[in-house]
């Protein structure tokens, strides 16, 4: 599904050069659950955004479903985006001023789906994460696991094939933690590939393949 | 999908409630003042225009060229009228005569009486003047004026005179206790927007009638303003033709004076309010450069408004980059984002349009008054809506299209690592530069009020040559046989306590009426200027404390021809000494009798101080006594004028008593210029204070974003003089930057504006430095509270939120 090929990924600071990524070659097939480990500053938050084509690298090439996705023009690769990935934050990342339906519902627009369509998927996915009694409210006004479980409610929405959770539980005490990653167990098992970037064993363990990275290498 | 957006975009307003506020407040503010002067401007454009021939309806203007220049007059000599449709008959030509102040008694059954000053809207024409400019007649037809001793009445003056204008055909009217004139046609109320504001009409033949009541002259050498003559083109003849035609008509006709040619020649009609140079019947002549100033006042506002729009859009992006980011990686593409923050945009345009026409329908009585709007006019039509679709998608586009530009750029990685700081959004030196322009824009706008309101006082406070105060002047417009009463009328006056002198007169010192005529001096050939005549009693120069420099005034005396010149006369006749200049003689008109000069007075302001001051003969006169000027004690002045007012209708009970103080009709020539100052200064302050609200915005913004800088300042040591240091010293470079580019521009607009006087200010350190200080303290106050604010927080406090 995923075959990164020597990509590199660098910013200038002055004269000298600072790799973040270097020569990462990593192939994901669908239906994995791979975490990425590392100390920070080790490059784990770069390569997750490099693959969701949040950012692209200096070097190396990606091909995403067989396609090549770096060669792609912007508006097509969004596409890809828009319907393949979901997205999951450390941070949540969701929209202060939408409550929690419009915060999920989001997505959907940009993907110009009719609004009774919506509706009804939105709809369902409340009820499967049993957050329906919490739809009107603000985000603000949810504990962080509830905030998390709306995030990944959000990601969930267009049906990705892949979800790319960064520290999805970096936030949570360990029991909301624990319920968040039961969670994408069960997704996972459901067919969803799912990459996350974490600092926890634990949490790691979660998944089928752990790739670890240190100073933009991957080492194990 | 809108409703979402619009639900976040409400939502954004809701929590940003201070930010919002400026937004709002200052858009709505701007879009207020905007749709006023538009609503001015669009008025005083609109003069005349609901004339179904406006386009083709020209004025018969005269030109006349003397070695000091060309001299304008907006009428023709009375025989011209006939000249005129002999020579040109192909076009349709027609008189207007004014009668400034004359008394129409209303003549009612029972043999009660009314009677009402005119000051406007008397006038005398004939027929064919009705073809050239359209009105309804709701009796009677413009025919009936072939006749003399007829008179149409305006609907409203017909109501005032006899309550319904039913009631007014069949009726009579004495005007100006002389001439008995029967009420023919009643003629539908013209629209507030004219400058031929018909009330009484009557047949030109009536004012051929009268005996010179009305002052028909039949030579070619005596111009009036008050005949007018208009011509209706046809479709196929231009108004160059017509020219072309009137120089050998002017060739031909104007052979008195060889040096001074006269000129006439074509005014559209769409010219007569802004010209001006010549004078109409309406109430004030609007230039179009000021209708240009407010509309150019009117954006400058709102490219203020704009600005601060972007300026604190594009700041507080920062803070919704997250959003953005979010939105990006839930798959929104960069259009769909740029579209979300346009609507954004005009949503909170769409609030401040509905702010801004709220506040301006509640100043809009306060400023139709300002500007003079008569009739019914209502603040919004279909005009006003255009005008507020246009307002709203101009400012959409300008204020929203740039921050919305910034905004859905961010790349979602960098947006939501926090990473966009204000310097990142790439808007701080077109920010500074905005502020920049802002700045120089509302010290233009400073400068300009500075100039205009020391100017203004300058003008109030002016030498005028003569004392204004306490001088009560009767409109004493009255017939020959009542003259004969005012020896001992004047007398009576003399005697009221309070009353210091008496003089009767053609004029006051200073007016707007002047009666120019050729003269002879010395006799010699006839000097090429023309000569101001003002005719007045002995005791003038006494009433109006004017001093003579040579000679004396003239004496009480019926037969011996004396007369007073002023300095300007004897300085264009290139006499040095004003003594040498006494008992040479001269006369007016080309075939009066000889006078001698008897004395040199001091030049006062003949007219308004617009003007300069003119050659002048002051001479006896009886026959042209038009008003009696009183000076009186300051003590118990309505006492005594009560007493005035009583010996007046002792005396000449057929006539009205009207009065108005000297000093009140000498402020009356600025009233114009007094209010357009005054909308200036409204709008002025408008403009300076939307861009206060622009940089408070900014500063308080500034203020959160270097929140965790001016803590770890204070934690090393920063007073709180070095923290507001910190925070003016920007801006206090960049309102030098502003005033620097301010000064040429303000210099050039301004010196155009005095320009028109030739009683005038000059520039002066002074004001370019009253202006800045200003606008500095206006920018201190801005940042000041805010700043301070800051330099006192709590660095623990701040240090910790971050």
């Amino acid at each position: 599904m995923i075959a990164l090929k020597n990509i590199f990924k660098w910013y200038n600071t002055g004269i000298n050069r600072t790799f973040i990524l270097k020569d990462i070659s990593l192939n994901v097939a669908e239906g994995e659950f791979i975490s990425i480990m590392g100390p920070s500053g080790s490059g784990k938050s770069t390569l997750l955004h490099v693959i969701g084509l949040l950012d692209a690298p200096n070097e190396g090439s990606y091909s995403f479903m067989g396609e090549n996705v770096l060669a792609l023009k912007e508006k097509k690769r969004s596409e890809i985006f828009k319907t393949h990935i979901g997205f999951v934050f450390q941070a949540y990342h969701l929209i202060d001023e939408l409550t929690v339906y419009e915060n999920i519902e989001t997505p959907l627009i940009y993907q110009n789906i009719k609004s009774s369509e919506r509706k009804s998927m939105v709809a369902d996915i409340l009820d499967r994460f049993q957050i329906v009694g919490k739809k009107d409210l603000f985000p603000n006004q949810l504990s962080g696991g509830q905030q998390q479980l709306v995030g990944i409610a959000r990601a969930l929405i267009v049906h990705p094939k892949l979800i790319l959770a960064d520290e999805p539980t970096g936030n949570l005490n360990s029991k909301q933690g624990t319920e968040i990653m039961n969670l994408f167990k069960e997704l996972n098992q459901e067919g969803v590939t799912i990459i996350q970037v974490t600092h926890s064993e634990k949490n790691a363990e979660y998944g089928s393949r752990i790739i670890e990275l240190l100073d933009g290498r991957i080492v194990g | 999908m809108f409703k979402n957006y619009f639900k976040t975009a409400f939502r954004n307003i809701v929590k940003h409630k201070s930010l919002s506020f400026l937004h709002i407040t200052g858009l709505g503010v701007s879009i207020a003042s905007c749709l006023l002067i538009f609503t001015v401007v669009k008025y005083e454009l609109s003069y005349d225009t609901f004339q179904p021939n406006y386009q083709r309806i020209y004025h018969v203007v005269s030109q006349t060229s003397t070695e000091d220049g060309i001299n304008y007059t907006p009428g023709v000599p009375f025989p011209a009228l006939d000249a005129l449709q002999l020579d040109f008959p192909q076009v349709k030509t027609g008189a207007l005569m004014a009668s400034f102040g004359s008394q129409v008694t209303v003549l009612l059954k029972n043999n009660a009486q009314k009677k009402f000053i005119e000051d406007k809207g008397f006038f005398f024409c004939d027929p064919e003047f009705f073809q050239i400019f359209q009105y309804h007649w709701l009796a009677g037809s413009p025919e009936d004026l072939k006749a003399p001793n007829v008179t149409a009445l305006s609907e409203s003056t017909a109501v005032k005179y006899f309550g319904n204008w039913k009631d007014a055909i069949g009726q009579s009217l004495l005007l100006d206790n002389a001439q008995l004139v029967k009420v023919t046609g009643i003629i539908q109320d013209a629209p507030g927007n004219t400058d031929f504001p018909l009330s009484i009409v009557n047949s030109m033949a009536t004012a051929k009638a009268s005996n010179g009541l009305y002052f028909y002259d039949s030579t070619w050498h005596t111009t009036t303003s008050n005949f007018q003559v208009f011509m209706l083109l046809p479709q196929n003849v231009s108004e160059s033709q017509i020219n072309k035609g009137l120089i050998s008509f002017s060739k031909k006709n104007y052979t008195e004076n060889k040096k001074n040619q006269v000129l006439n020649f074509l005014e559209p009609l769409s010219e007569v309010h802004f010209d001006n140079r010549f004078e109409n019947f309406g109430d004030h002549i609007t230039e179009k450069s000021t209708l240009w100033t407010l509309s150019l006042i009117a954006l400058f506002i709102l490219v203020m408004a704009c600005i601060n729009f972007i300026n604190l859009t594009t700041a507080q992006a920062v803070n919704r980059s997250k959003e953005m980011g979010i939105r990006k990686v839930l798959g929104g593409n960069r259009s769909q984002l740029l579209w979300q923050v346009i609507r954004e945009t005009f949503l909170i345009v769409c609030i401040s349009v509905l702010l801004g026409i709220g506040l301006a329908a509640s100043c809009f009585p306060f400023i139709k008054n300002l500007a003079n709007i008569s009739g019914n006019v209502t603040f919004l039509n279909g005009q006003i809506i255009f005008f507020i679709f246009l307002l709203v998608v101009f400012i959409t586009i300008l204020a929203g299209f740039y921050p919305a530009f910034i905004l859905s750029g961010f790349t979602p990685v960098t947006a939501l690592k926090n990473k966009v700081s204000s310097a990142t959004v790439g808007g701080i030196s077109l920010r500074r530069g905005l502020v920049v322009l802002q700045f120089s824009i509302s010290q233009i706008l400073i400068i300009g009020t500075i100039v205009a309101i020391t100017q203004m006082s300058f003008v109030k406070n002016a030498d005028l040559g003569f004392n204004k105060a306490a001088v009560l002047v009767i409109n004493s417009n009255t017939d020959s046989t009542m003259r004969d009463r005012f020896a001992t009328y004047k007398q009576k006056l003399l005697q009221i306590p309070g009353v210091k002198s008496v003089s009767f007169s053609s004029d006051v010192p200073s007016s707007q009426n002047n009666w120019q005529t050729n003269f002879g001096f010395n006799h010699q050939p006839e000097p090429s200027f023309p000569l101001d005549v003002k005719f007045a009693d002995e005791d003038y120069f006494k009433t109006f404390g004017l001093q003579m420099i040579a000679g004396r005034p003239f004496g009480k005396s019926d037969t011996i021809h004396e007369v007073v010149v002023n300095e300007t006369f004897a300085r264009k006749l290139l006499i040095k000494n004003p003594d040498d200049i006494i008992g040479k003689e001269m006369r007016y008109g080309g075939n009066g009798p000889w006078k001698t000069i008897v004395g040199v007075v001091k030049d006062f302001k003949t007219n308004s101080l617009k003007e300069s001051i003119k050659p002048l003969a002051i001479a006896e006169r009886k026959d042209q006594y038009f008003v009696t000027s009183v000076k009186l004690n300051s003590a118990n002045i309505s006492k005594t004028r009560q007493e005035i007012e009583n010996a007046w209708n002792d005396y000449f009970p057929n006539y009205a008593f009207t009065s108005n103080y000297f000093e009140d009709s000498i402020n009356d020539f600025y009233r114009q210029d007094n209010q357009l100052t005054l909308l200036y200064k409204i709008f002025a302050f408008m403009a300076i204070l939307i861009s206060c609200l622009g940089l408070y915005g900014l500063v308080s913004f500034m203020a959160i974003q270097r929140t965790k800088e001016i803590g770890v300042r204070k934690v090393l040591g920063a007073s709180v003089q070095n923290i507001i240091y910190l925070f003016s010293k920007e801006f206090t470079i960049l309102v030098f930057i502003g005033f620097i580019i301010a000064i040429p521009v303000s210099w050039y607009i301004m010196s155009h504006w005095l320009d028109q006087f030739v009683y005038r200010i000059h520039f002066s350190i002074g004001i370019f430095a009253l202006a800045m200080l200003l606008s500095l303290v206006i920018a201190w106050l801005a940042v000041g509270y805010k700043s301070v604010k800051a330099a006192w927080a709590n660095p623990v406090k701040s240090l910790k939120s971050e």
